[in-house]
C-alpha cells in the first residue's frame, strides 16, 4: 500500500460531511446548539483551517508538551522555588488558579459542543482537539496548584471557587456561562476563539509566561507557555466561522457577538491581569504597564484581526480607552478594601517607588487613586484596622457582577426596568448587552440582589464572608502585612538613590 | 420604620456602595451613614455640611427618606457643601 503524503490524504479523511435522509438537518443539528444563520449546509462544508494536524501528530506533541511541563515541576519541587517568590507574585498566581483553571473545563464543555454542533467536519475535527485541549489545561492546572497545597491551602480555590458564591467567581460564572455553558457552537467559535481567545488570553499568555519567567516562577512560565501553544492552534475555529457568516450576509450579527464579548472579556480583564500587572508584579520585573500592554499588544492586534475580516471596532471603543487609565486602578483600590472577601491575599502595590512608577505611566493617578491610599497608609500607622476595611457590599453591576466603580461619582447607575424589576448596570455597554436579550440575563441574582433577598444571613459581614465560603483562614490580607504603609519618604528616597 | 436599601456614593469617593436607611431617617442621618462607609477610609473628613443629592435635586437635611419619595435600590449621591461649614466640627462620618 503506497505511503500518501500528508497533503494528499488530509482533507478527504477530515470532511466526512453527508446529506442526511433518515433524519433532517435540523435535528441533528438543533439550531438553539448550533445556529446555522440560515448558511446552507454544503457551504458550512467549505470551512477550513491552517493546521491541519493529524490525531498522530496532536498526540505526539502533547506527550511532548506534557513531559517539558511535568519535568520543570519535578525538577523545581526540590528547589523551594514557591517559598522565594515575591508575595505579590504569589497573589497573582493564587488569584490565577482560582479564576483560570475551572473555566478551563468550561471550556472544554464548549469545545465539546463544536466538535459535535459545528456544521462542518472539519471544524468538528478541530474542535475535538480543542476539546483534549481543554481538557489538559484544566487537569495541568489543577495538579500544578494542588500539588502547591502544603504551602498554600488557598490554591484550593482552583476547584473551589467556581462552587461558592463570591463575588469574583459570580462574576466569572456569569461571563463563562454566557460564553460557553449556554451558548451556541457558532457564537461560541466567535467570542471564545475570535475574541478571548485570539484577541485576549493568547497574548495575555505570552506576556504572563514572560512575566513569570522574569519574577524567577519558572514552573508557572512553562505551564503557561504550555497552555498558550495549544490556544494559538484552536483559537483558529473563529476566523472561519466569522468569514462564513460575513458572505452570506450575517455581517451585523458578527459585530454584535463581538461587540457583546470584547467588553465582557475586557471587564474581566481589567479585574484579574489589570492589578497583576500594575500592583502585584514586583516592580524591577515590570516590562510594561497594563495599559502599555493592552495598547501595543492586545488592542493593535484585535484592530488587525477586525480588519482583516472587514469588521468596525466596538461601537463602544472611546469608551472602552478612557477605561484602560482607570478602571482597573478602582477595581484594585476595591479588591485591596474588600480584601478579605477574596481567596488571594492582594499587594496593595503602593510603596513610594511603586507610586512614582504608577504616576509615570498614569498621569494623575495620584491626585485621582494615591490619595486614597494615602488615608488608608494613614489607617494603617495609626493602628486603626477597621478603616481600612469595608463594612458593606459594593454594589454590583447586574451585567457583569463587578464593582460599580466610576471616574465621576455623582453620575447615577443606569436603571433599567424589565417585568417589574430594576437592574442596575454600570455602563452604556453592559446596560446595551442586557437589552440585547433581557430573557437571558434577567433571572440572575447578583451579590447584592442575594443580599436584599435574605440569602445572606446573618446580614452583615460574617454573614456576607460565610456565604462566600470564606472561613478566616481563607480570606485575604495584605500581601505585605502593609508594610508599604510605614515606609518614610527619606528612607524611600535614599534607597531609590 | 422599613429599612430602606439604597445605591449610595460619596462624591470624590470611586465606587457605589449599599447602604441601608431607615425610611424615616432624616436626609442628615443619610447623609452620616454613607459617610460612615467613605470618610476616614478613603476620603479625609472636611469642616463642612454634608447635603443628600437624589434625583438631580438637593435635599433638605431635615427631610425624610419617606417624605423624599426615595424608592428602595435608588441612587442618591452625598458630598460636603463647600457652602456650609459644620457647627459639629469635622464630620467624620463614623
Amino acid at each position: 500500500m503506497p505511503r500518501l503524503e500528508r497533503s494528499q490524504w488530509y482533507d478527504l479523511c477530515r470532511d466526512m460531511n453527508w446529506s442526511f435522509k433518515y433524519v433532517t438537518e435540523a435535528e441533528v443539528f438543533p439550531e438553539a446548539l448550533s445556529h446555522s444563520h440560515g448558511i446552507p449546509p454544503a457551504d458550512w462544508w467549505t470551512w477550513d483551517e491552517p493546521y491541519k494536524i493529524t490525531y498522530r501528530e496532536y498526540v505526539q506533541n502533547q506527550t511532548r508538551k506534557e513531559a517539558d511541563v511535568y519535568s520543570v515541576r519535578s525538577a523545581l519541587a526540590r528547589a523551594k522555588f514557591f517559598e522565594n517568590l515575591d508575595p505579590g507574585w504569589k497573589a497573582a498566581i493564587v488569584a490565577h488558579y482560582g479564576a483560570i483553571a475551572m473555566p478551563e473545563y468550561l471550556a472544554t464543555l464548549g469545545e465539546a459542543r463544536m466538535g459535535r454542533f459545528g456544521r462542518a467536519a472539519a471544524w468538528r475535527n478541530m474542535a475535538l482537539f480543542g476539546t483534549l485541549d481543554e481538557i489538559r489545561h484544566a487537569q495541568i492546572q489543577f495538579s500544578f496548584s494542588h500539588a502547591l497545597l502544603n504551602k498554600e491551602p488557598r490554591l484550593d480555590w482552583a476547584h473551589k471557587a467556581f462552587h461558592t458564591n463570591q463575588w469574583g467567581a459570580i462574576a466569572l460564572r456569569h461571563l463563562f456561562d454566557d460564553m460557553l455553558t449556554a451558548n451556541d457552537a457558532v457564537s461560541m467559535a466567535i467570542q471564545l476563539t475570535f475574541v478571548i481567545e485570539t484577541g485576549f488570553t493568547n497574548l495575555q499568555f505570552l506576556g504572563l509566561a514572560a512575566d513569570a519567567m522574569e519574577t524567577g516562577d519558572v514552573e508557572f512560565s512553562t505551564l503557561i507557555s504550555s497552555i498558550q501553544t495549544d490556544e494559538a492552534r484552536h483559537a483558529q475555529q473563529g476566523e472561519p466561522t466569522l468569514r462564513l457568516l460575513l458572505e452570506h450576509g450575517n455581517k451585523a450579527e458578527a459585530q454584535r457577538l463581538i461587540d457583546v464579548m470584547f467588553w465582557r472579556g475586557w471587564r474581566v480583564f481589567a479585574l484579574l491581569t489589570g492589578a497583576a500587572m500594575d500592583y502585584y508584579t514586583p516592580l524591577p520585573h515590570r516590562r510594561s504597564s497594563f495599559k502599555e500592554f493592552m495598547l501595543e499588544w492586545i488592542i493593535k492586534q484585535f484592530n488587525d484581526q477586525l480588519r482583516d475580516v472587514g469588521l468596525e471596532r466596538p461601537w463602544y471603543w472611546e469608551l472602552f480607552l478612557q477605561e484602560l487609565d482607570w478602571l482597573h486602578h478602582a477595581l484594585h483600590l476595591g479588591t485591596w478594601f474588600e480584601r478579605r472577601t477574596v481567596w488571594w491575599n492582594p499587594d496593595a502595590g503602593v510603596s513610594f517607588a511603586e507610586r512614582e512608577w504608577l504616576e509615570a505611566k498614569y498621569p494623575g493617578w495620584h491626585d485621582r487613586f494615591g490619595t486614597f491610599w494615602q488615608t488608608i497608609a494613614e489607617n494603617v500607622r495609626n493602628g486603626d484596622v477597621a478603616h481600612t476595611h469595608q463594612e458593606t457590599l459594593f454594589v454590583v453591576c447586574n451585567l457583569c457582577q463587578i464593582p460599580m466603580c466610576s471616574p465621576t461619582i455623582g453620575v447615577p447607575p443606569q436603571l433599567v426596568t424589565y417585568n417589574g424589576r430594576v437592574y442596575t448596570f454600570c455602563s452604556d455597554p453592559c446596560r446595551w448587552i442586557f437589552e440585547q436579550n433581557p430573557a437571558r440575563y434577567a433571572g440572575h441574582l447578583s451579590i447584592v440582589d442575594g443580599f436584599l433577598a435574605g440569602d445572606i444571613q446573618p446580614p452583615n459581614v460574617a454573614g456576607v464572608l460565610a456565604y462566600m465560603g470564606l472561613p478566616p483562614s481563607e480570606q485575604g490580607t495584605d500581601a505585605m502585612n502593609c508594610a508599604w504603609a510605614y515606609e518614610q519618604p527619606q528612607a524611600a528616597a535614599a534607597s531609590a538613590a | 420604620m422599613a429599612t430602606v436599601p439604597l445605591q449610595a456614593a460619596f462624591r470624590g469617593d470611586f465606587v457605589t456602595l449599599l447602604v441601608l436607611v431607615d425610611d424615616e431617617d432624616t436626609m442628615d442621618v443619610v447623609a452620616q451613614k454613607v459617610a460612615h462607609h467613605v470618610i476616614n477610609r478613603r476620603l479625609p473628613p472636611e469642616s463642612l455640611c454634608m447635603r443628600v443629592r437624589y434625583n438631580q435635586q438637593v435635599l433638605s437635611p431635615d427631610q425624610t427618606v419617606a417624605q423624599a419619595g426615595i424608592l428602595p435600590m435608588s441612587f442618591v449621591e452625598v458630598f460636603y457643601d463647600a457652602g456650609v461649614r459644620s457647627h459639629a466640627g469635622m464630620d467624620r462620618g463614623s
